[in-house]
């Protein structure tokens, strides 16, 4: 453990260097036995040391970034730590986002240099010679965030920082590759969530910030027509079937409108049927049916055209899920089924 | 008779992607934790599992005598959180603390108050909102009022005026300064606010509709929405303007933004009068999400934290312990819930089916705690084969007491408080109906009586747990009338009205 004291080529403690001479080191616990206490390594305790004398005199140098990076490299989610300058160029942090991808401040303090240069390039015209104007910065960003996520595809701070990312600089050019981009991940994993959420945000997101209406009808028609064909891949796929039900319900389209759709998916075997109806895909050759996730989109079309038969209908449906299909949620089926007969009764 | 389990694999239609793949590897895994004997055995005695309370308890008060092992370094901006994650570990076992460890505890705990307000990470470090929050309810559990005690030495004003410092013109606010938005951040400061008694209008202006605005399209909750092209000129706010979610749906967000939300409407009751509109969420959607996060039989019954992600035993309190806020939110009444499809299945639970209880499976959550989240030395854990830590340690054991309890708002405890505190003086005003409300709001909190369910029996039993703060419901009673100045009406358990015998 004391490997740091005669080697001459490894960092040297801060106690132990000239430089740092002028600053009282401050221990974590003055006069107080902490419970539960962590043991940390000797170069962590020696920085934080020197850390918190530093923020006690207050000093606004360099030489902070020096040791708030050394403590950002031996512990990332260390937040005080990050609020040091902000000229710390992004080259400099590509490494340690991609090795501490699961921590927060990591991506933050990416989005406040963006921040800081979209701010400075839109009150004064960009500088000509310089590489990072806030365009190329975003672009380039982007780019980051798509390596980033090969590595981690599911990662909850990188996707939203690459939404937040199209969202601040809304650059016509940052979201055209987005709807492809989600296809091509969606055709790696069909079951990859953080894909489908990126992919409603990119296409209602901007939808709902300028389109026409008539425009929203060809997007619903377009977003429909990809979400069957996902379904029809692997019908036992929640990611699919949410964001059906979301498209449907933003667009305030009734699901009554997908029945054709959803009656293949109901049955233990889809029918066979003579003529490829294209809006209408059939379940491909290994599905398993009935899948869950018709059963009860199907029930909802019952439970929204109300009369008795029908409530009948898909009371049986949802009584055949919380008995067979999906008997997990049996509690919740029966509540539904109560639902349902409450609101016909009065 | 012995217990069919019927262990259907996830379907995986004949199309595997990298998700389905890891999803089956884990379904190997889980399907192995449960006893063998369960499938043959007629003696009872082997197929009940057991909570290992002592050897969780050691592994806790190793945690907190001893300390924490160097790789607890990446926790050393969350100090107040291994201490509440430990202490509030221990009230749900049922382990009180001597003197001398509270008043070590509530001395720790001081030393991390900032000079302006708020709590930190570590002494030294900047104040934050969620080390804010893990203070107060380690104070909850170990404080008093006095000299030294803690609970008098919070200063109440400066903590409002940092709170303030944070707030954002979308309602939302910065988790610290130069920080990000996040609704965990809200959360913490909500439970803060209300137990310090420094709510108000300013202080919770816009909040409601910046929750509101993370809902996403699959009904629970992301981090925080995009304030931007909400923003006029003159900084205020375009009600009308788009606010997309950031970031998918996700069980610890789902959980503070829905227990956010409960929080926040004595304030929305009080406030939102007249012309303002009120603003709504999606609460048959967020229900429909929560039980969609529970696993299917061959992952135990626990939960997962997204759509198409594993099941993990910290959501066991994050999902389903949020169940029982949306169905508080749905006005769900269960104790007249008459189940339709009402089979006997022959399980060895007696009664688990003929009592009305949550639209989670309550059983088969409480069966993932205690054959999958357990580790043999002691501690809780995400599932095999991880090791233990003392985040999954509190959230397996809360969301193991979620299931065992229900805690739900009471009307009647919720008059009798409001009763109490009218017998001196009629509102002032409106901040006066705001704090009534929020104390009453808080403290209605209550166990039902009769609906406990214990899978391996009462040896299990856990404490319950107040399903917005995770105190116990001693605990939060104690600070919060403190820092109302009252006095409580002698508890009631709450008696299920309007049996099924009626
Ligand atoms: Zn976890």
């Amino acid at each position: 453990m004391s490997h740091i004291l005669d080697d001459d080529e490894g960092p040297k403690l801060y106690s132990e260097r000239q430089d740092w001479a002028d600053v009282t080191p401050i221990p974590q616990y003055e006069g107080v036995r902490p419970i539960a206490p962590i043991f940390y390594t000797p170069e962590y305790t020696d920085a934080t040391d020197y850390f918190r004398g530093i923020v006690r005199t207050g000093e606004k140098s360099q030489r902070i970034l020096e040791l708030t990076e050394a403590i950002i490299r031996m512990n990332p989610a260390h937040y005080s730590a990050w609020q040091s300058p902000l000229d710390v160029e992004l080259k400099l942090m590509d490494g340690i986002a991609i090795e501490f991808l699961k921590t927060y401040q990591v991506w933050h303090h990416r989005r406040l240099i963006l921040t800081a240069l979209h701010d400075s390039s839109s009150t004064s015209p960009p500088p000509t010679s310089a590489p990072t104007s806030a365009r190329d910065a975003a672009k380039s960003e982007l780019d980051f965030i798509t390596r980033a996520l090969l590595t981690d595809t599911k990662n909850y701070h990188t996707w939203s920082y690459r939404q937040w990312l199209l969202a601040f600089f809304d650059l016509e050019e940052l979201w055209a590759g987005e709807l492809a981009y989600v296809e091509r991940l969606l055709q790696e994993d069909v079951r990859n969530n953080s894909a489908w959420h990126h992919r409603f945000f990119v296409v209602f997101g901007r939808v709902k910030r300028g389109g026409e209406v008539g425009e929203l009808q060809d997007v619903l028609k377009r977003e429909l027509a990809y979400t069957k064909d996902q379904i029809a891949l692997a019908p036992n796929n929640p990611s699919a079937w949410n964001y059906l039900r979301g498209t449907l319900e933003y667009t305030n389209t009734p699901f009554s409108s997908l029945e054709t759709f959803v009656q293949l998916y109901i049955l233990e075997k889809a029918p066979e049927l003579d003529v490829l109806d294209l809006e209408n895909p059939p379940p491909g050759p290994g599905a398993q049916l009935p899948c869950v996730a018709s059963l009860e989109f199907y029930a909802d079309i019952l439970e929204k055209r109300g009369e008795k038969e029908n409530i009948e209908k898909a009371t049986a449906i949802w009584k055949s899920l919380a008995n067979e299909h999906d008997t997990m949620r049996k509690k919740y089926w029966e509540y539904r089924i109560k639902g349902a007969l409450t609101n016909t009764n009065s | 008779m012995s217990e069919q389990r019927v262990l259907r694999p996830t379907p995986t239609d004949g199309f595997p992607s990298p998700t389905s793949e890891l999803q089956a590897a884990t379904e190997n895994i889980l399907k192995n934790r449960i006893p063998i004997q369960s499938y043959t055995s007629t003696d009872k005695k082997l197929l009940e599992p057991i909570l290992q309370k002592n050897l969780h308890l050691e592994y806790l008060l190793r945690n907190l005598v001893q300390g924490f092992p160097s790789r607890y370094t990446s926790q050393d901006a969350s100090q107040p959180w291994l201490i509440f994650w430990t202490l509030q570990a221990f009230s749900v076992l049922g382990v009180g603390l001597d003197e001398k460890v509270k008043k070590r505890t509530t001395d720790t705990i001081l030393a991390l108050q900032h000079p302006n307000g708020g709590f930190a990470g570590g002494p030294g470090q900047a104040a934050h909102l969620l080390p804010t929050y893990a203070s107060i309810c380690a104070l909850a559990i170990v404080g008093k009022p006095g000299e030294g005690g803690g609970w008098d030495q919070i200063d109440r004003k400066k903590c409002y005026d940092f709170f303030m410092s944070l707030k954002q013109p979308d309602g939302s606010f910065l988790v610290a300064h130069h920080a990000e938005v996040d609704v965990r951040g809200i959360y913490c400061l909500l439970v803060v606010a209300t137990i310090l008694n420094i709510l108000t209008p300013e202080l919770l202006e816009g909040t409601p509709e910046f929750i509101a605005s993370c809902q996403t399209y699959e009904g629970g909750f992301c981090n925080a929405s995009f304030p931007g092209w909400a923003r006029t000129e003159d900084k205020s706010l375009d009600s009308a303007a788009p606010r997309p979610p950031l970031g998918e749906a996700h069980g610890g967000y789902t959980f503070c933004a829905t227990a956010s939300w409960v929080l926040l409407q004595p304030y929305v009751r009080t406030y939102y009068t007249g012309t303002k509109p009120t603003p709504t969420i999606n609460t048959a959607s967020l229900l429909r999400w929560i039980v969609n996060m529970q696993g299917n039989p061959i992952e135990l019954g626990g939960f997962k934290g997204r759509t198409n992600k594993l099941v993990d035993g910290c959501y066991s309190w994050w999902v389903g312990g949020c169940a029982v806020l949306a169905e508080g939110l749905l006005g769900v009444d269960l104790v007249n819930h008459e189940p339709e499809t009402h089979e006997n299945d022959g399980s060895n639970h007696e009664g688990w089916d003929d009592v009305d209880d949550s639209l989670f499976n309550r059983k088969a959550l409480q069966e993932y705690v205690l054959y999958a989240a357990q580790h043999h030395a002691g501690g809780l854990v995400d599932k095999p084969p991880k090791f233990p830590d003392a985040y999954h340690t509190l959230y397996c054991l809360s969301g193991l007491s979620s299931a065992q309890h229900r805690v739900v708002p009471s009307e009647t405890r919720r008059a009798d408080l409001l009763n109490y505190w009218n017998t001196d003086e009629a509102p002032k005003d409106k901040l006066d109906e705001l704090q009534r409300d929020a104390f009453s709001n808080v403290l209605s909190w209550q166990e039902e009586e009769g609906t406990s369910k214990f899978v391996g029996g009462a040896v299990n039993r856990l404490n319950a747990t107040h399903p917005i703060f995770n105190l116990t419901v001693t605990h939060s009673e104690g600070i919060v009338a403190h820092f109302y100045g009252r006095k409580l009406p002698v508890r009631q358990f709450r008696k299920p009205q309007a049996g099924k015998s009626s």
